[in-house]
């Protein structure tokens, strides 16, 4: 069995993120300090704030960018660990006088910066894990609004703690405040950590579990129809996404000195997302971008409020000018920002575009590479999987489905045996696409049960039929519209590595012989229609699966491309070793590819057989023609 | 009455109607069929200004309608019974109906509805039911009930027995029977083929987004190379150019 | 048995303005899957125009019916400004979009109107009580209970015997079909923007009266209620808003009279609590308007 790891491009996934990430870095940190050296200690202050936020709102990228799925409480979390910190590392002396009943005696306790940070982190995470279990419960995914109500609760819940828990953290009027002089010198620990934190936000975008986060928020059921259990990325994710910013918390209180209930509360999670969202939440180089845009915009907009309108010495100081420009102008200003990029460009200044990934792909460009062989010339040689499938047929018995009074599926079976390709063809209605949602696990049976082999899979969920071998493809194309050609049939052989026995098939070769090699590196979502559907069985039959589940593959192909797709269908099949069901409308396709065919008409199989056999079944002729015994006279 | 010319629609990269040309003329019933993923829909849906072509043209009595919103379309008298019905289910039956006649004025909504209570007399006893506890049958009559609230000069139906027990789609056809005797024009999409073209004047056979065969009712009845058209088929040599 | 009867008025008093605002936020939700963060700047402009006109030497008989104009005016516009750019955008687009609209306002108040607490005087009648054995009644809870019944039944007979209310049941339920039907997409979104904009004025009264005092961040409070009570009835209905105000309302006050007295200033995060409690286990909400997911 190859190891999971083999998929992993060291140069892409390691080296080139690790580089683009320092020179992220470096612009940041570099650029900061000829600011603050031209400008005093104002502009020596910005900056410092400036680096704190960018450490958390790649924090927030981490979860946000990574999984889709929109949280509110990202600065929650960063209360609790401010606060936390602050209880600990604050000289016991001084704290006595707010917090002199603190409980378990936490106002004599007195930890270095370093321990205080990282019992902050802990206690955050725990937190964090509590959330994240509730959040998998409710289903989140992408862009789902109750994720965006537990999480906005949380926000609300901690400012609530924060103000009335005063035994703890001094509530409103006091807070909680390190004695002057006994806070964060110099900006060396802000430059390491932010240094790490940008690389590990790029790695782990790299990385396998990265990946299968992403699949998930570009498409949740497909992910799952891949064997992707989006759950697993989304908490992987947020506990790394909520140390980060439990960390860049701690820095945040331990350079200003202070922490107040509303130092994490609404406007700094307002600020965060703005500049979160102004650059590109899908990428580290976008949300870092929308750091300094926000940062910049900010700090003109706060400069013309309190020194008026200057513009290449020609100054402006008419009382009305004076009048607009005035505090509170850098709100406004956000507000705006957040308002015009949701109007004009919803994702984001940069969308999803990546240095480390640009930088790479100019490099690779620059080296010519071999063409793979297409699985045509290598199968079947090394490729047959090695498991024994002698008798792991699909079965399906008996499925009843019902929506809402409309029965759906009333009764209907099939068997397709190990090596076979089976077509299932029926008029608009029949239930083609409800059987095939039943045995991926979509929709839920109100009787029949259906199994491969002697695993009963009835009521299994989606990624663990994937897992069992049931591999679909959708009628509307579902794929991972922003990863590349490559990465979405990665994607699905790096589950096959961990979840499926037996070899399997090369990467590169599935492309090639997908008719793809040339476009591999485009993103999925900017592929012409054929070349699409042509990527999805390419994806799917990466999964190495023992059965082929296409619903409508040559839907929007003219009748030369679907004749084109029978012998690619039969190919790819026979080189993964797999069982192919097939649903179409168009029977000379269906009859073109099938060993066997079943009719469904009205939720019940009407007629199955050779494809010879069905086309002179006089049923079938009724089924499509509508007619009963007089159509089939005239015929 | 309705004339389309050369009419393509695209989602995105797939072209869904290609070139399309077809014509009703006042008071004829016309027939619309083919196979799942023809383009039928989408060519209704255009039509009925839901959705905008990419090029060609969408006439009715001469004037240029492409592009029009579907309730000016309605107030020329164009009105679309849709895929699956699409009714509001959690409004009553009599409900139902007042929306379908969004575009009339107040007074003739009550004259309408007492006119449609005398041609659907199965809905007069429901008159208080919420549209989703219907039956199928019910259901698809409410469906044309309410396309017909709007005193519509040109009636578009789209797949109106699907979905239906063989008894009620013998229902759907006698209803269709009842409104091509009153003398209503009718552009409708059918999958059950043989029935359709038994009740059609014309009909126009759609394949792949294009326009395969044409003629009347009863000579498309007569093609033996239908039921290949419409299983999958290449039609080639059996092109017709139509009236 | 007396406390819990005190209890349920006094919740009931406070959940009748948690539902008309939303009943307002669920109204835009349905014609437009928009979750309207900005329903709360309604108050916001409410209670400026308030106390502009109290300075002016009018009274509330005044105050009244000017208020319920300016938040229809006030809604009207930020549709017109902002959410008619974002129609048909992903849910989250459009929710950002209100988030973005009710930062502005908050600082367009705060910059050029005050920054500092307004105050205006309190009808004398507010604070005036009755007994009915032993329960005491505020007057005050009694009228907005009274008027919120009268609001609701108004909104029930738009919404089910005009052909306004008809059509915007209608595009709630399907969109397209009731543009299909000659449903203008214009009329009712915008009949909807005003609809909430009645409701969320009437709220406004009622909690301007109990205030008597305003700020440029004052909407935040009666919005994430309005919101809260939304979400609880399950967002697309609007039976589903009108209980869930009235559940929240008393959730409030029973807690506040229940909870020990260490952590009964925790109410509001108590609340919270239980409301992220709720979408963990019931995701859509507590009245479910389930949609299957199309494949």
């Amino acid at each position: 069995m190859k190891h999971p790891g083999s998929f992993a491009d060291a140069r892409r996934d390691v080296a080139f993120p690790m580089t683009g990430a320092a020179l992220l870095a470096a612009v940041l940190i570099v650029g900061g300090a000829v600011y603050s050296a031209a400008g005093g200690a104002t502009a020596d202050k910005l900056v410092t704030a400036m680096l704190i936020d960018a450490i958390m709102v790649v924090g927030l990228q981490i979860y946000i960018g990574n999984t889709g799925v929109f949280s509110f409480g990202h600065i929650g979390f960063a209360a609790v660990a401010g606060y936390a910190f602050a209880v600990l590392a604050i000289e016991p002396a001084r704290k006595s006088t707010v917090i002199r009943n603190a409980p378990w005696g936490l106002n004599e306790v007195h930890l270095t910066p370093v321990q205080a940070t990282a019992v902050a982190s802990l206690v955050t995470l725990a937190a964090a894990v509590v959330v994240g279990w509730g959040l998998a419960r409710s289903g989140a995914k992408s862009g789902s609004v109750s994720a965006a109500v537990i999480t906005l609760a949380l926000l609300f819940v901690t400012h609530e703690l924060a103000l009335n828990w005063t035994d703890l953290t001094g509530g409103d009027r006091a807070g909680l405040s390190f004695r002057i002089g006994n806070t964060l010198e110099g900006r060396t620990v802000i430059y390491a950590v932010l240094v790490a934190v940008i690389v590990v936000a790029r790695l782990f975008a790299q990385s396998r579990i990265g990946r299968l986060a992403q699949a998930a928020r570009e498409d949740n059921l497909a992910a799952r129809a891949m064997g992707v259990n989006p759950v697993a990325g989304q908490v992987a994710a947020l506990l790394l996404s909520v140390l980060v910013v439990a960390v860049a918390a701690s820095l945040r209180v331990y350079d200003i000195g202070n922490i107040t209930p509303k130092f994490f509360f609404f406007d700094y999670t307002l600020l965060t997302l703005v500049m979160l969202i102004v650059g590109g939440r899908n990428s580290v180089t976008g949300a870092l971008s929308g750091v300094v845009i926000i940062t910049a915009g900010r700090e003109l907009t706060r400069r013309f409020a309190s020194d008026g309108f200057e513009f290449f010495g020609a100054s402006l100081d008419a009382p009305v000018v004076d009048w607009l420009l005035r505090e509170g102008l850098t709100q406004i200003f956000l507000g705006a920002a957040m308002l015009g990029f949701m109007i004009l460009r919803t994702n984001g200044l940069l969308g999803d575009w990546e240095l480390d990934t640009w930088l790479w792909r100019r490099w690779r460009r620059r080296k010519p590479e071999e063409r793979p062989e297409p699985l045509a010339e290598i199968a079947p040689v090394g490729l047959h999987v090695e498991v024994d499938r002698e008798g792991a047929a699909l079965e399906v018995h008996d499925l009843a489905v019902d929506f809402g009074g409309f029965r759906a599926l009333d009764g209907a079976g099939l068997t397709v045996a190990p090596d076979e390709v089976v077509g299932l063809i029926g008029p608009n209605g029949a239930g083609k696409t409800t059987l095939v949602n039943v045995i991926t696990g979509v929709v839920a049976p109100s009787a029949g049960w259906f199994k491969v082999g002697e695993r009963e899979l009835t009521s299994a969920p989606s990624h663990d039929i994937a897992r069992a071998g049931l591999v679909r493809t959708f009628q509307n194309l579902r794929l991972f519209g922003a990863l590349t050609v490559h990465q979405n049939v990665e994607l699905a052989a790096r589950v096959a590595a961990q979840h499926r026995p037996g070899n399997h098939p090369p990467v590169d070769a599935l492309i090639a012989e997908a008719g793809l090699w040339d476009v591999r590196g485009r993103r999925a979502r900017e592929l012409d229609y054929g070349s699409a559907r042509r990527l999805e069985l390419a994806r799917a039959a990466a999964m190495a699966p023992a059965y082929l589940l296409l619903d409508e593959p040559t839907s929007g192909m003219s009748d030369a491309e679907s004749a084109e797709m029978i012998g690619r269908i039969r190919h790819m099949a026979a080189a993964v070793d797999a069982g192919v069901l097939v649903i179409d409308h168009d029977l000379n396709f269906i009859t073109g590819i099938s060993d066997r065919i079943y009719v469904l008409d009205q939720g019940q199989v009407i007629s199955a057989g050779t494809p010879d056999e069905v086309q002179a079944d006089p049923a079938v002729r009724a089924a499509y023609l509508g007619a009963e015994s007089d159509a089939e006279g005239r015929a | 009455m309705l004339d389309i010319d050369g009419l393509t629609v695209r989602y995105g990269s797939i072209s869904a109607v290609r070139g399309v040309s077809l014509s009703v003329p006042g008071g004829e019933v016309v027939g619309l069929i083919g196979p799942n993923g023809a383009g039928k829909t989408t060519l209704l849906n255009t039509v009925a200004g839901l959705l905008h072509p990419a090029s060609g043209h969408v006439r009715l009595d001469g004037t240029d309608t492409t592009g029009y919103a579907p309730d000016r379309l309605l107030r020329l008298g164009v009105a679309l019974v849709p895929e699956h019905r699409r009714l509001f289910t959690d409004l009553t039956v009599v409900e139902n109906l007042r929306v379908g006649a969004a575009t009339l004025p107040g007074r003739e909504r009550s004259v309408m509805l007492d006119e449609i209570a005398d041609l659907f007399e199965v809905l007069r006893h429901k008159w208080t039911t919420p549209a989703g506890y219907l039956s199928g049958g019910e259901a698809q009559q409410l469906a044309i009930a309410r396309a017909l609230m709007s005193r519509p000069r040109l009636l578009m139906m789209d797949e109106p027995s699907l979905g239906l027990a063989p008894v009620l789609v013998d229902v759907v056809f006698e209803l269709i029977d009842q409104l091509r005797a009153q003398g209503r024009t009718l552009l409708v999409v059918e999958q059950n083929a043989a029935r359709m073209l038994e009740v059609s004047d014309r009909a126009y056979v759609l394949r792949s987004g294009e326009m395969v065969a044409s003629g009347s009712g009863a000579e498309l009845a007569r093609r033996s190379d239908l039921f290949e058209t419409f299983v999958g088929s290449v039609v080639g040599d059996t092109e017709d150019a139509g009236p | 048995m007396t406390e819990l009867a005190q209890n349920v008025i006094d919740g009931l008093g406070r959940g009748s303005i948690y539902a008309l605002l939303a009943l307002g936020i669920a109204v835009i939700f349905g014609v437009m899957h928009l979750l309207n963060f900005a329903h709360g700047e309604l108050i916001t402009v409410s209670g400026y125009v308030a106390y502009w006109v109290f300075s002016a030497g009018l009274n509330w008989y005044w105050i009244a019916p000017l208020v319920v104009l300016v938040s229809v005016g006030t809604a009207l516009a930020i549709e017109q400004v902002a959410f008619r750019w974002v129609r048909g955008a992903a849910d989250f687009t459009m929710l950002l979009t209100s988030f973005g609209v009710h930062f502005v306002v908050q600082a367009v108040f705060f910059m050029y109107v005050s920054a500092s607490v307004r105050n205006f005087d309190r009808p004398r009648w507010i604070t005036n009580t009755f007994d009915v054995g032993p329960v005491t009644i505020e007057v005050f809870d009694v009228v907005v209970v009274a008027v919120t019944a009268l609001t609701l039944a108004a909104t029930a007979a738009v919404l089910l015997r005009t052909m306004f209310g008809l059509s915007l049941r209608a595009a709630a339920e399907d969109f397209d079909a009731a543009r299909l039907m000659g449903v203008k997409s214009d009329r009712v979104i915008r009949g909807a923007f005003a609809l909430s904009g009645v409701l969320a004025g009437i709220a406004a009264i009622f909690w301007l009266m109990r205030a008597g005092q305003t700020t440029p961040s004052a909407g935040i409070t009666p919005m994430l209620k309005g919101v809260l009570a939304a979400l609880i009835g399950g967002l697309g209905s609007l039976r589903g808003a009108v209980l869930g105000g009235l559940l929240l309302g008393l959730a409030e006050v029973l807690l506040r009279s229940r909870l020990p007295d260490g952590i009964a200033g925790l109410t509001d995060g108590v609340v919270f609590v239980l409301i992220a409690l709720l979408f963990i286990f019931r995701p859509g909400g507590l009245i479910t308007v389930s949609r299957a997911e199309r494949v």
